[in-house]
């Protein structure tokens, strides 16, 4: 399509990338984040709960601050992964999807939870009692029947991903075609004289992509839903 | 014995009441909104409360980079009185006639200066010599948004004056605003940054390794004018504080300058 | 095969404390609910860890407090029937009967499927879902399902409380195929007289956490004070063999001897069924009755006479088809003068005799 610019459509491709990563990390921890949340009994638990809403409740600049500190050049967790993994988030596409997976995992977890614990528990002990033994009674019992469940997930993290600005921003900074995502590069044009036009473009771009996702999710989920069907 | 007390008190009231009628304006406390550039969030800060007991007016002070600011207005953000960083936001302004031309005149100067984050860097020279990507050293320049903020546009100008700015563009780490930038530099997530001078001696953690030569870049200033339309007397008396010996002094030790008209 | 269980587990105003040893077959925990039926066999699957206790299949060692030796549910080899069927609405029929099968340890030789499919009569059943099924045909793949686990042990938890009547006489024939076709010990709980008649090898009898009493479901059901549930559902477990089946729509049982006449049966002439007469379906008459419209009359010697703190009292009569409960007032009985050995006649509406009530 001809009416982005080059620069706009690098910023519509970073945004899928990140938003994309993001869910992904969201996904296995998430879970089983909720998972252990509405179903273990531990010490702690209280602690780890408020910690998931943390991101929700957070002013986004604090989150990306926190992020910059730990992650950051200077940051041990930083260093740590860079030395161990080669993986390095400071001022990277990589620390655009980390702020975005941080940001969205409070959503993935409470929507996965939520599914969990609609989960009838005596279906699960049905299973034992016919010899699965706990991870296989997640593995084809309890997971089957969250899948809708973490279908919603998916798509509210993949959107806040999207979305996802105050923590990007403090954390990677504004770099394009690194972590100039789309809510950085509408920033950017508001703040630059003339830029209404990309506002309005990348504003639009935005729209139908999020509720291309979220059609894409319903249908899913529906079909999913059948599967499941009249649990 | 009570009944005492309480006669006095209406009795100072009715005195208080009668004072605030006749005593000139400043005893009636008005409200001023001001939005400023981020650079000047500690000289504020600091003119904040002598204003606000020198003229009894409260003072609300909006902090952010100067082109975010001169949008909100243009979509018509309720401000009094507008402090940007350099002509351009203002100038956009005047033109839509959001701006009360008579009050416009130019506050302040400032000079752009090159930081780092290690204490025992050592001073450099800016010129066409200077390879800041081995400065760097794998690192970012944390810079203001080049394309948008005053501080940035400076600093782009700058370093295209001397022919760096093609070889260290892809090494900059554009904030949101100059403070942002600061904040980069003095946490050590960027090794260098461009800020203003006053934004360096605001910031301990950072040391100044350079001066950005005035002439790189066109002249830095503040200009500042009250939005229209001007119905609210603490705005004059805003103003006029600015000009004060006491401003001033909170203004050099600072490290502004005043603008060379 | 010996099930020997010993349990003791406190809840919040009631404790728990069993002991009881049965042998093969079909096992009821019969007594009210609350009396800790459940708790036993949730103990038995691993579902539920008690304070103190032991419980052991023939040489296979579920669980020892004692010793701390606990098998987790999943290892226990028990196929347990839930009251709610409890099917995986994900998957078919079909898969929810190998479900138990694909977690069977090598060399457990399960039912095969086309016998269980057969017996339980799931043939068309195989690809709907659970939603899709009723009350009764739920209960039924729930049956198959535990078996094609290749269980050791059956549980049963009141699987038919949640159906209704005629559901229930659908699915009943199942668990008496169950019982014997089947070389699987099961332990079933229940608080339905009608299921302990037709279903029980052995009864325990459970009040209040303790064990109350233990049988075969005639000695148990026959003894008025072992009334686990109250005088209401007293009622004796007699045999008789089908002497006839005539045209008026009645068939001839001889019991001991002595005809009753019930509603035409399905089985044949010469086999054998239980029939089970509530002790509130006789009446007594010390005087021999005649011109009546009743046409089982059976008589016999009063054996023994209880009272409870009601109005009514339960007497036990010896008739030659088998020991008899009827519940008459006390004020009947004393104006009567029924004491043990006096001879009396018990007058059974034939149709009193419900359906439920005969199986063989």
């Amino acid at each position: 399509m001809e009416w982005l610019t080059p620069a706009e459509w690098q910023a519509v491709a970073l945004s899928l990338r990140v938003a994309f990563w993001a869910t992904l990390f969201c996904l296995p921890i998430g879970v089983l984040t909720a998972y252990a949340l509405a179903r273990w009994a531990f010490p702690g638990r209280q602690a780890l709960n408020i910690l998931v809403h943390l991101p929700l409740i957070m002013p986004p600049v604090v989150t990306g601050y926190l992020l910059l500190i730990a992650f950051g050049p200077q940051g041990g967790l930083g260093a740590f992964l860079k030395d161990t993994l080669g993986l390095t988030f400071a001022f990277r596409w990589t620390g655009a999807a980390l702020a975005s997976g941080v940001m969205a995992f409070p959503f993935m977890v409470r929507a996965a939870r939520l599914s969990i614990e609609a989960v009838d528990p005596k279906l699960e002990q049905a299973a034992a009692t016919l010899g699965a033994s706990r991870a296989w009674v997640f593995a084809t019992v309890t997971l089957p029947m969250i899948l809708p469940g973490i279908l919603a997930g998916c798509v509210l993290a993949f959107a806040k991903g999207m979305g996802e600005f105050g923590a990007t921003i403090t954390f990677v900074s504004n770099i394009p075609g690194e972590t100039q995502t789309i809510p950085l590069a509408i920033d950017l044009a508001l703040e630059t004289p003339g830029g209404e036009g990309r506002v309005m473009r990348l504003a639009l771009i935005s729209i139908a992509l999020a509720a291309g996702a979220l059609a894409l999710s319903e249908w899913v989920s529906r079909r999913v839903a059948t599967r499941v069907g009249g649990a | 014995m009570r009944v005492a007390r309480i006669k006095q008190g209406f009795a100072r009231l009715r005195f208080a009441a009668v004072l605030a009628y006749v005593l000139p304006a400043p005893v009636w406390a008005g409200e001023i909104t001001v939005f400023a550039a981020s650079s000047l969030t500690d000289v504020l800060q600091n003119i904040e409360p002598r204003f606000e007991a020198e003229t009894g007016h409260d003072l609300r002070l909006s902090l952010a980079g100067s082109s975010k600011l001169a949008r909100q207005i243009q979509m018509g953000a309720p401000a009094d009185v507008f402090i940007s960083a350099n002509a351009d936001w203002m100038d956009r302004l005047e033109e839509e006639g959001l701006i009360a031309s008579e009050t416009r005149r130019s506050l302040l100067g400032n000079a752009l200066v090159l930081i780092a984050h290690d204490p025992d860097a050592s001073p450099i020279t800016i010129d066409n010599g200077l390879d800041l990507p081995a400065l760097l050293d794998g690192g970012r320049l944390a810079m203001a948004l080049v394309d948008a903020v005053p501080a940035g546009i400076y600093g782009k100008a700058a370093l295209e004056h001397f022919d760096l700015w093609e070889g260290v563009a892809p090494k900059v780490a554009q904030a949101g605003n100059v403070r942002a930038a600061l904040a980069f530099v003095a946490s050590g997530a960027a090794p260098l940054g461009i800020v203003y001078e006053t934004d360096a001696r605001a910031e301990d953690d950072v040391t100044v390794i350079a001066r950005v030569p005035a002439e790189s870049h066109p002249p830095i200033r503040y200009p500042v004018a009250a939005l229209t339309p001007v119905n609210n007397p603490a705005v004059t008396a805003f103003l006029d504080f600015l000009d004060t010996p006491q401003a001033q002094d909170i203004f050099t030790k600072a490290g502004f300058t005043r603008p060379a008209e | 095969m010996t099930l020997s269980c010993h349990l003791k587990h406190a809840f919040p105003g009631f404790t728990l404390d069993t002991r009881f040893e049965v042998p093969d077959g079909l096992t009821v925990l019969y007594g009210r609910s609350g009396s800790g039926k459940t708790t036993i066999v949730n103990a038995a699957a691993g579902l539920l860890r008690p304070d103190e206790g032991r419980m052991q299949v023939d040489d296979w060692l579920l669980f020892d407090t004692m010793r701390k030796a606990w098998l987790p549910a999943h290892q226990r080899r028990v196929g347990y029937i839930f009251q709610e069927g409890r099917l995986f609405p994900h998957m078919s029929v079909g898969q929810n009967l190998r479900y138990g099968r694909w977690f069977a340890p090598k060399g457990a030789t399960p039912e095969p499927l086309d016998r269980v499919v057969e017996m339980l009569g799931l043939g068309p059943l195989l690809h709907r879902r659970p939603a899709a099924l009723s009350g009764g045909e739920k209960q039924r793949v729930a049956i198959g399902r535990a078996l094609l686990a290749a269980p050791r042990m059956i549980l049963a938890d009141e699987p038919l409380s949640a159906l209704d009547d005629a559901r229930k006489s659908e699915v009943l024939p199942y668990f008496e195929r169950l019982r014997d076709e089947v070389e699987i010990p099961i332990l079933y709980v229940t608080h339905s007289a009608a299921e302990v008649a037709r279903l029980a090898t052995t009864v325990v009898t459970l009040e209040d956490g303790r064990v109350t009493g233990q049988g075969t479901a005639t000695e148990v059901l026959g003894d008025p004070s072992v009334t686990p549930l109250g005088a209401r559902a007293a009622g004796a477990v007699i045999e008789a063999t089908i002497a006839a089946h005539h045209s008026d729509g009645l068939t001839e049982l001889n019991a001991g001897g002595a005809p009753l006449f019930l509603p035409a049966l399905a089985q044949p002439k010469g086999s054998t069924v239980r029939i089970r007469i509530a002790a509130h379906d006789v009446i007594l008459s010390t005087a021999e009755p005649n011109d009546l419209s009743a046409l089982n009359i059976l008589s016999g010697t009063v054996q023994d006479t209880r009272s409870g703190q009601g109005p009514g009292a339960i007497v036990s009569l010896d008739t030659p088809a088998g020991r008899i409960l009827a519940r008459v007032t006390r004020r009947s009985a004393t104006r009567l003068g029924l004491q043990t050995g006096t001879r009396c006649y018990a007058v059974i509406k034939s149709v009193a005799l419900a359906p439920e009530d005969i199986g063989g």
